[in-house]
């Protein structure tokens, strides 16, 4: 038999031709398989058409979709509701946008202005090593790519940014001072000087307080904090 | 709201790039890297390139090292002409298989964290219908980063963009495009955050929006992926080119329809009915579970067909297995570590215990607007349009024919968005700075919008768009025939009308969710009528467009599909020959490139 729930979202809303913000409530009945998103939809279908909320490929790969459950930044792409239901010990959730940029409408926040953070990491090989001598591709072992791949799998939602107690403040952000930290383990960059300047500038890793809230909340289950260690310590 | 909608302002630019994914950015990369200073705007729906569709792309890029002691850029020609049911363009063929491997090596050095061998070389694995010595064994040809290739291309090419200061605009359409004494000079978008309308005049524009499978209930793609660029094509009187046929990708994840990889099967992975038989061994005793996509499909409903499917209660599809428990740890754990976290986080299984629902996904379109072998958009059989550009899978080269093989679309992407890059450097040599829209011009976005905005009436947009997706997977799915066929022509109609009376719940241009999608779904409803239309006219079976009432290919259909559509269903066809070069080159193995038999 099918397990369904009676869930209430409380979403913190915006307009932005009012200015106004408030809380609206919605009461739905959900399957315990859908993801917040199809809740999300339903709503729209079924309640209120103009609630507005962010996603794009809705399983967790383009990072799109976060917002802010019961003060847990999330993918709402990936939350089943009766995992939420299990996770947070509640049928209330309360879903805020996320703060690191500025809201657009309801929960979707102007991402394209996060960005700015992580185009500062210059993502690129500023300065790549001298091709290989057959003309092909560069010769990585896998144990020295094993050290950074993970890192690479960030797909920036800005969940650990959200999360980050310093991020709000001067810090660039964990995913911004991770994508640096990979061009800086990635044995085809020679331009390391000009990236242990960005990482130890005013706004970078050492901005960072080690709460490690960034690997906890990262939807990839990515370790952002062991990259931001390896980055303070200067081992890379 | 009362105001009139208006062109709030014009940016100008040298090249413009309409949809900032993998082949977009990709032509803007070589355009960055070869012609510095040039202007370059990138549009995007998305916040960030970043976010774009080819960032889901899992398994890898077919590409021929011309060193490979077994491997040869011929054999994947032979694949590729053989996937396409005979029907790919053959000077595209040899153009992309040719260029494969130096496009890994650009990737490579710019970047990409490619998965590796032992030796620290670019690893490489099995992909469906990608064979050694002309279809005898599995060819190991897909290069791959683990489960996310995509990423790894989107990741570099964005990262690439950066370094050449290309300027990104997001959370935009585009709407409409402009031309000039038959030049293109740009488009009219419209922006989410602040709902305004602007111009971008540019000497050189490239459509590059990508795929649309959101017509279907079941779809690997994303919320985008509407067929903007198709209908907006269209809508310029311009043809577009094999839209029926549409790739369903055999493993789809049972409930929303999540692309489970074909690198699983590539790695080992079984398909298997309810009494766990492993049945692909019946339809393809060869290539088994490696087998093209169009085929996989059919066999997985004829399964459900026949009785030896199974059915998913929570989601109320049915299905067949995937079987993942017999790979080893470290394969679940490095190689296919995204898909495995999708089954655990999606369906509830685990793959290296439990066997996982799967069920074939509406997943990529082959067709798309018409455009020679460098990425120039065909405006008919005769011409080119000056100034427009199309390249990647929202147009047609064509490299896929009416069935495309796996891998083979993000080699697509690196190819002909280098060649389209290079095209584009050499038309801008002489081309000239458009001249100002004249004030107060007519524009029919306007008039689109000004419908949604002023539309009375009871219809509901979610009625519409769920109708739209049942119809276009009951009759314009897998198996298609006549009847029907033409029953969805007729309902597509319909739906149409029906789609003038939504009422939009909040005219604000600003930020408005619900506008945006009205659009999305009037492009949507516009390019299915075209796939039924091309569906219907197509009295044959070849590749993924498969007529259960002509159930064989005929030579009397021996030509691409080409459909204008300037108003609804105001619908005429044309045709184009398919490119036979290597058949007529006569070279080595010639004789393999004429329409030959296609089994398994």
């Amino acid at each position: 038999m099918l397990e369904s729930y009676t869930i209430t979202l409380e979403v913190k809303r915006y307009d932005p031709d009012t200015k106004l913000t408030w809380m609206q409530a919605y009461q739905v009945e959900a399957s315990g398989i859908l993801r917040f998103v199809d809740v999300l939809r339903e709503i729209n279908d079924e309640q209120d058409p103009t609630l507005a909320w962010p996603s794009s490929c809705e399983h967790a790969q383009c990072g799109s979709c976060g917002i802010i459950v019961n003060g847990k930044p999330l993918l709402a792409c990936e939350l089943l509701v009766k995992d939420a239901v299990e996770q947070f010990r509640t049928h209330k959730f309360r879903l805020r946008p996320l703060t690191i940029a500025p809201v657009l409408r309801d929960l979707v926040v102007d991402l394209e202005k996060a960005y700015d953070r992580v185009h500062k990491a210059k993502p690129y090989l500023i300065k790549p090593t001298s091709p290989h001598p057959d003309g092909d591709e560069y010769r990585i072992a896998p144990k020295t790519l094993e050290m950074y791949s993970e890192a690479t799998r960030c797909i920036n939602c800005f969940c650990c940014a959200t999360a980050c107690i310093s991020s709000h403040h001067h810090f660039l952000g964990p995913n911004a001072t991770m994508a640096n930290m990979v061009r800086l383990m990635d044995p085809r960059e020679t331009a390391k000087k000009e990236r242990m300047d960005i990482l130890y500038r005013e706004n970078n890793v050492y901005r960072c307080h080690t709460a490690r809230a960034c690997s906890f909340v990262c939807p990839k289950e990515i370790d952002v904090s062991h990259f931001l260690a390896l980055g303070k310590e200067g081992r890379f | 709201m009362g105001e009139a909608l208006t062109i709030d302002s014009t940016l100008r630019c040298d090249v413009l790039v309409i949809g900032a994914g993998g082949v977009g950015l990709r032509a803007a990369t070589q355009i960055g890297e070869h012609r510095p200073g040039t202007r370059i705007i990138a549009l995007t729906k998305a916040f960030s390139p970043q976010k774009s569709h080819t960032t889901t792309a899992q398994g890898g890029m077919a590409a021929v090292d011309p060193k490979d002691p077994v491997d040869r850029p011929i054999f994947h020609m032979f694949d590729t002409w053989k996937g396409s049911d005979c029907s790919a363009d053959q000077n595209v063929v040899k153009k992309v298989c040719d260029m494969g491997w130096e496009e890994m090596v650009w990737l490579e050095r710019h970047g990409m964290h490619f998965s590796r061998t032992e030796e620290g070389r670019i690893a490489k694995r099995p992909f469906g219908g990608h064979m050694l010595n002309f279809g005898e064994t599995k060819a190991f040809r897909a290069c791959y980063e683990a489960d996310r290739t995509g990423k790894g291309i989107m990741d570099t090419v964005w990262a690439e963009c950066l370094k050449y200061g290309v300027n990104f605009i997001g959370q935009c359409i585009a709407t409409e495009i402009l031309f000039k004494d038959g030049h293109c000079i740009g488009t009219i978008i419209f922006r989410f955050p602040e709902g305004k309308f602007l111009a971008i005049l540019a000497k050189a524009t490239i459509i590059a929006t990508g795929g649309k499978t959101k017509m279907y209930l079941v779809s690997s793609n994303c919320r985008g992926n509407t067929g903007d660029g198709l209908a907006l094509a269209l809508n310029a009187g311009l043809p577009v080119m094999d839209l029926e046929a549409v790739q369903f990708h055999p493993t789809g994840m049972v409930g929303p329809g999540i692309l489970a990889s074909e690198a699983l099967r590539g790695e080992g992975a079984i398909l298997r009915n309810k009494d766990e038989e492993p049945f692909m061994e019946r339809y393809a005793p060869t290539a088994k579970d490696l087998a093209p996509r169009d085929l996989i499909s059919r066999a997985i409903i004829q399964e459900i067909r026949e009785g030896r499917g199974l059915f998913h209660e929570g989601h109320n599809a049915h299905h067949v297995w995937l079987d993942l428990r017999h790979l080893p740890k470290e394969v679940h754990e490095k190689k296919i570590q995204e898909v495995c976290s999708f089954f655990k986080r999606f369906v509830g299984v685990d793959p290296e215990k439990d066997l996982c629902p799967v069920t074939p996904t509406a997943h990529y379109q082959m067709g798309g607007i018409p455009t020679n072998e460098f990425g120039e958009v065909q405006g008919d059989t005769q011409g080119i349009v000056p100034g427009l550009f199309a390249c990647g899978e929202v147009a047609a080269a064509s490299l896929h024919g009416l069935n495309r093989l796996g891998t083979n679309s993000l080699l697509e992407l690196i190819t002909m968005g280098r060649v389209t890059g290079e095209r584009v450097i050499e038309y801008l040599k002489d081309a000239k700075e458009p001249e100002a829209l004249s004030p107060g011009a007519p524009h029919m976005v306007f008039d689109q919008f000004s419908t949604y905005l002023h539309a009375q009436g009871k219809e509901k947009y979610a009625q519409i768009r769920d109708t739209l997706r049942n119809l276009m997977m009951e009759k314009v799915g897998i198996f298609r025939t006549e009847k029907p066929l033409q029953e969805a022509i007729e309902e597509l109609r319909e739906l149409k009308e029906r789609a003038t009376h939504i009422p939009l719940a909040a005219t604000s241009l600003r930020a408005n969710q619900d506008l945006w999608q009205l659009w999305e779904l009037n492009n949507l409803i516009t390019v299915s009528m075209v796939i039924a239309q091309g569906a219907l006219a197509r009295k044959e079976s070849r590749g993924a467009h498969f007529r259960e009432d002509y159930p064989k290919r005929s030579d009397e259909f021996n030509y691409h599909t080409l459909v204008y559509m300037p108003q609804f269903n105001e619908v005429s066809f044309g045709k184009r020959p398919i490119d036979m070069s290597i058949f007529e080159a006569k070279g080595e193995h010639f004789e393999l490139f004429d329409y030959i038999e296609r089994e398994y």
